[in-house]
């Protein structure tokens, strides 16, 4: 008798538990107001340091493929929230955050890398630049030289042009 | 040739050779000003033509057209649809003071686009519920793309003597990131005349 009673209990436990469950861990307004601003704020930070890392060069389509995936669960959180699903719109929300989660560093380092490769890239064309000047610069004057002899012994090798006079 | 033209021919030369020996650090460093920066808005009709847009809408019947965003502002860009829909006296997007209509969005698609790039997608809509009563039509549910969006307030509309019909206007307006969203003044839609199932 005492062990039925148990069971009984038991089970009118489970069910009362089961109608609170949700009540427990559903969102409410403010948090769900609360997990979409943190997660514009995530998106946002995010978006520009991956703007400015393609700015410089970087290849960040990896990242951009995050970024929509991000925006698309934005989206959603707010499609939901218009319709009163805050609980929805709270779960998307934190997904959204949580995709963008590590965004920044990666895009901060793709672009301290792209800057890297660009003063590389820079500082060996500059200097090809300046020794093909220095080059052209020298030559320039041996050219002048040669040149200009050149041009006086065709002109002292010309003849004299005797002309008639009327 | 004089020996004065001999001789600025040959500096001239050097001119030139200077300049192509410097031209790919100059490409480096000098950076030419862009073009204009201006984005696309567009909506096609379901043979994915600027043809055949839905116009003639029944109960439950589901249209189909396709929107597309393009980029060309010179660099990534995060950019917000807000898909609105209103009869023909509420608040429309007005482009010559660049500001939005008033309403609230039924849906919304946030995206992001690199330079040059262009998103396009299929948009499925019905108008779920739907009423005649005397002069006027009442609109209450739309479906978007799976979502059912009920209307609140309910949508009305009163019959349009000049035009014979019931008129609706589902419209996308383009919002453009930039410390916050702001109104991009781009926006396209179709009319809807809504009509009885015969």
């Amino acid at each position: 008798m005492v062990k039925y009673k148990s069971v009984v209990c038991f089970v009118v436990f489970i069910f009362i538990f089961s109608q609170f469950i949700d009540a427990c861990f559903a969102a409410d307004r403010a948090t769900t107001d609360e997990a979409l601003v943190d997660a514009e704020s995530d998106l946002v930070s995010a978006y520009v340091t991956v703007g400015e890392a393609e700015q410089v060069g970087a290849n960040v389509s990896e990242l951009l493929v995050k970024l929509k995936s991000a925006g698309d669960l934005l989206a959603d959180a707010y499609n939901v929230y218009r319709q009163g699903d805050y609980d929805k719109a709270c779960s998307y929300a934190m997904n959204c955050s949580y995709g963008v989660n590590g965004i920044a560093s990666e895009a901060t380092g793709l672009k301290s890398d792209a800057e890297a490769s660009y003063s590389e890239r820079l500082f060996v064309t500059a200097a090809v630049s300046s020794v093909g000047l220095s080059l052209l610069f020298v030559l320039s004057l041996f050219g002048w030289r040669f040149l200009k002899k050149r041009y006086l012994q065709g002109i002292l090798k010309m003849k004299p042009e005797v002309r008639k006079t009327e | 040739m004089s020996f004065e033209d001999f001789k600025v021919f040959y500096v001239l030369s050097l001119l030139g050779l200077g300049s192509i020996i410097l031209a790919p650090t100059l490409a480096l460093t000098v950076r030419l000003p862009s073009g204009e920066r201006f984005s696309e808005l567009w909506i096609l009709g379901s043979g994915h033509m600027a043809e055949d847009y839905p116009f003639n809408v029944r109960l439950n019947e589901t249209c189909k057209i396709y929107l597309g965003i393009g980029n060309h502002m010179n660099g990534l860009q995060y950019y917000r649809v807000l898909v609105k829909f209103r009869n023909g006296t509420e608040s429309s997007p007005d482009a010559l003071n660049a500001t939005p209509s008033t309403l609230d969005p039924l849906v919304e698609y946030r995206l992001f686009l690199s330079n040059d790039d262009v998103w396009e997608k299929e948009i499925l809509f019905s108008v779920q519920d739907f009423v005649f009563e005397g002069n006027s039509c009442r609109v209450s549910r739309i479906t978007i793309n799976g979502d059912i969006v009920n209307l609140s307030p309910i949508k009305i509309a009163t019959w349009n003597e000049e035009s014979k019909g019931f008129y609706f206007q589902l419209f996308f307006e383009l919002w453009l990131h930039k410390a916050e969203f702001v109104y991009h003044n781009r926006f396209v839609g179709i009319w809807l005349n809504m009509t009885k199932s015969v």
